[in-house]
């Protein structure tokens, strides 16, 4: 399905990531967006208000993030794409909320705009620190999907990607910006409505019946159904079956069998792990003859290509790895080029993340090198460079992680004063 | 609880609205399977979040009729209770209130006042007025009664359906022991000033209807307000 033209502000775009990302909402047709203002996002969500009645959809600001939430669930229920835009505190709060959203498997999109720090940490200043809590904050098994724009332009298509995502596969989707990424103006283009691909909602046609709100389709992904058409709805947070009726029998926990009464706990992983081929995206440049990759995502990504330049000159054979797709993370390439590769350099900004992951598919076979920084500001491409170096010259992979002491570290703390992964 | 269920779904009837268009949102309070023979749509939702669960359902579609049913005094969504009432949203609201958190092991609610039950060292709190809360935070229709006055309660439920905005309705509904206690000790006071509705000890429980009335509610506003900023230009908000 083509997007609605009157949806699509068609045309070059002089605006920041933030307000990149409310467009890329509005074009993907999202007409309902919950929030509480929270730095660095409020101008995502103003640039949504501002757009919203003229274009059918609702803009409300709510009394927490606890109850945006939960409001877009109900909204997305009630039949329209919905949405919600936070940062890294209001994040923390909605955790509950996105479990039950895995759970019933209901289809909408959070916007983060990472800040720095843990709690209040630096409202006005960068931060990746919430990879983590992305994939795992609130309790329970459930797989979600984490895409990390570099850029406004990016910002813009990634969410605009999200929705369909979301709608695809009934799971929420996460954008993982950050303040630098929402606070950067850049040229945007936006195409024309013909140019983009809508995933409408995947609706049940058959008869009202039969319409059970678990059933899955071959892909594993179920069929929606709106509110107060007649499908007599059943949903709830408590673990349930194909009809969306409790289950408490630890025997159908693990939905193996055919029975109606086995639970769906296991699918809510399954779908995103057998369909993660269609769903990861990343982008390389360089790898075919590296020695070194230097694997990012966000605007870390971008801070790395100065890095990446620079060694190439000094005759360094280095490639990039950029995620679009944090979560799922793309497992198979990273053990791919784990055998190719003598040293993997993780730039994050936060103390060892997604690093982690790299680790996890190389398995031991090259040296993980991690790129600390503490947040409130970006990398110094030299950090990156000096990394790139130090996995250059290292042959033998260690058994752990390492952690490259920054320039900045290395004058506030000394030589030895930090302690390693 | 049953006796709750029961006159909700006279109620339904009585009030003549569309059991189609109705979705039940309740928190964890409930057991989701009471709804089987309602016929309506049903969203058990987390912890304290049906209220705003509705709120969005009420926004993406204004043809939806939203039966929220809370059971916890609004204490984990009592900010959105405050704020749902402000704003009128189109919700029709049951507290029911038992005192206790009958579904673990019987703690006190912030409804709590007694000494009837065994808690090993009595409430000391005092109780929550949630009628004087709805009121003084708008909500157009608010009454209490207790789960045997039955009758009262259907007539209560198919009033209140089909107003627009925030209604309340709290139902006294201890365990089936203490129901006729309770039911003894009230008095119907229709009218009464929700600030002297507050259940103490030793005193009789004051049920009635305590407020009727109307005002604005959000959508009428939101599309009101912004008519008048952007005629034509403006999309009203419609179900998709």
């Amino acid at each position: 399905m083509k997007a609605d033209p009157k949806n699509v502000f068609t045309g070059s775009h002089y605006i920041d990531g933030d307000v990149a990302c409310a467009y890329g909402a509005v074009a993907a047709g999202c007409k309902y967006l919950a929030g509480y203002p929270i730095t660095p996002s409020t101008e995502a969500a103003e640039a949504f208000a501002v757009k919203a009645p003229y274009v059918g959809a609702q803009f409300i600001q709510m009394e927490d993030e606890l109850g945006s939430i939960a409001s877009v669930l109900g909204a997305s229920w009630a039949g329209k794409k919905a949405m919600t835009i936070t940062s890294g505190p209001g994040f923390s709060l909605m955790m509950e909320t996105i479990g039950l959203g895995a759970a019933t498997e209901t289809p909408f999109v959070i916007i983060n705009i990472q800040r720095a720090g843990p709690s209040t940490g630096v409202p006005t200043s960068t931060g990746q620190a919430d990879m983590m809590q992305a994939k795992w904050g609130s309790h329970g098994d459930y797989e979600i999907i984490a895409l990390a724009p570099e850029s406004p332009q990016e910002s813009f298509e990634l969410t605009f990607k999200a929705f369909n995502l979301a709608e695809r596969y009934r799971v929420p989707v996460m954008v993982m910006s950050d303040e630098c990424v929402g606070h950067m103006a850049e040229k945007v283009v936006i195409p024309n409505a013909q140019e983009l691909e809508v995933e409408p909602r995947r609706y049940f046609t058959g008869s009202k019946k039969d319409y059970k709100p678990f059933k899955r389709d071959k892909d594993l992904v179920p069929w929606m159904a709106r509110a107060g058409a007649g499908y007599k709805l059943y949903l709830t947070g408590l673990t349930h079956g194909e009809d969306g009726r409790p289950i408490f029998d630890v025997k159908t926990f693990e939905m193996k069998s055919k029975s109606l009464r086995g639970s769906t706990n296991r699918y809510l992983v399954d779908k995103i792990r057998h369909n993660r081929d269609k769903i990861i995206k990343f982008e390389e440049h360089q790898t075919d003859d590296a020695e070194v990759v230097v694997v990012s995502y966000g605007i870390s990504a971008r801070v790395a290509i100065k890095a990446v330049k620079e060694a190439r000159e000094s005759g360094i054979k280095v490639g990039t790895l950029r995620l679009v797709t944090v979560w799922p993370f793309p497992e198979k390439r990273i053990e791919e080029l784990a055998h190719q590769v003598k040293g993997f350099v993780v730039p994050e900004i936060n103390y060892g993340q997604v690093v982690y992951e790299v680790d996890r598919c190389s398995q031991g076979r090259a040296n993980v090198i991690l790129v600390p920084h503490g947040g409130a500001a970006v990398h110094d491409s030299d950090d990156i460079l000096g990394a790139i170096k130090q996995a250059a010259t290292d042959h033998n992979p260690y058994d752990r992680i390492l952690e490259y002491t920054t320039a900045l570290e290395r004058e506030v703390f000394g030589e030895n004063m930090v302690s390693k992964i | 609880m049953d006796k709750i269920i029961e006159a909700f779904h006279d109620g339904i009837n009585k009030s003549g609205r569309d059991r189609e268009k109705m979705c039940m949102v309740t928190d964890i309070a409930y057991d989701p399977e009471v709804v089987d023979y309602l016929g309506v749509d049903l969203f058990h939702t987390n912890r304290g979040r049906a209220i705003a669960f509705a709120t969005g359902m009420k926004l993406s579609n204004p043809n939806l009729i939203l039966a929220v049913f809370i059971g916890d005094m609004a204490t984990l969504g009592g900010n959105h209770f405050v704020h749902a009432a402000r704003r009128n949203m189109d919700l029709f609201v049951v507290c029911v209130n038992d005192f206790r958190y009958r579904k673990v092991a019987a703690q006190e609610t912030p409804g709590d006042f007694s000494r009837l039950e065994f808690s090993s060292y009595c409430s000391i709190e005092q109780p929550l007025n949630l009628p004087h809360l709805a009121r003084s935070n708008g909500a157009v229709y608010v009454a209490r009664w207790t789960a045997l006055h039955h009758e009262d309660l259907i007539n209560s439920m198919a009033e209140a359906l089909p107003q627009a905005g925030f209604k309340l309705i709290e139902v006294i509904s201890p365990k089936p022991e203490l129901l006729e206690f309770f039911y003894l000790n009230s008095e119907i006071k229709h009218g009464e000033d929700t600030a002297k509705v507050g259940i103490e000890e030793d005193k009789k429980i004051v049920v009635g209807k305590f407020v009727e009335r109307e005002r604005e509610t959000f959508i009428d506003a939101y599309n009101k307000q912004h008519y008048k900023v952007l005629g034509d230009k403006f999309i009203k908000i419609a179900a998709e």
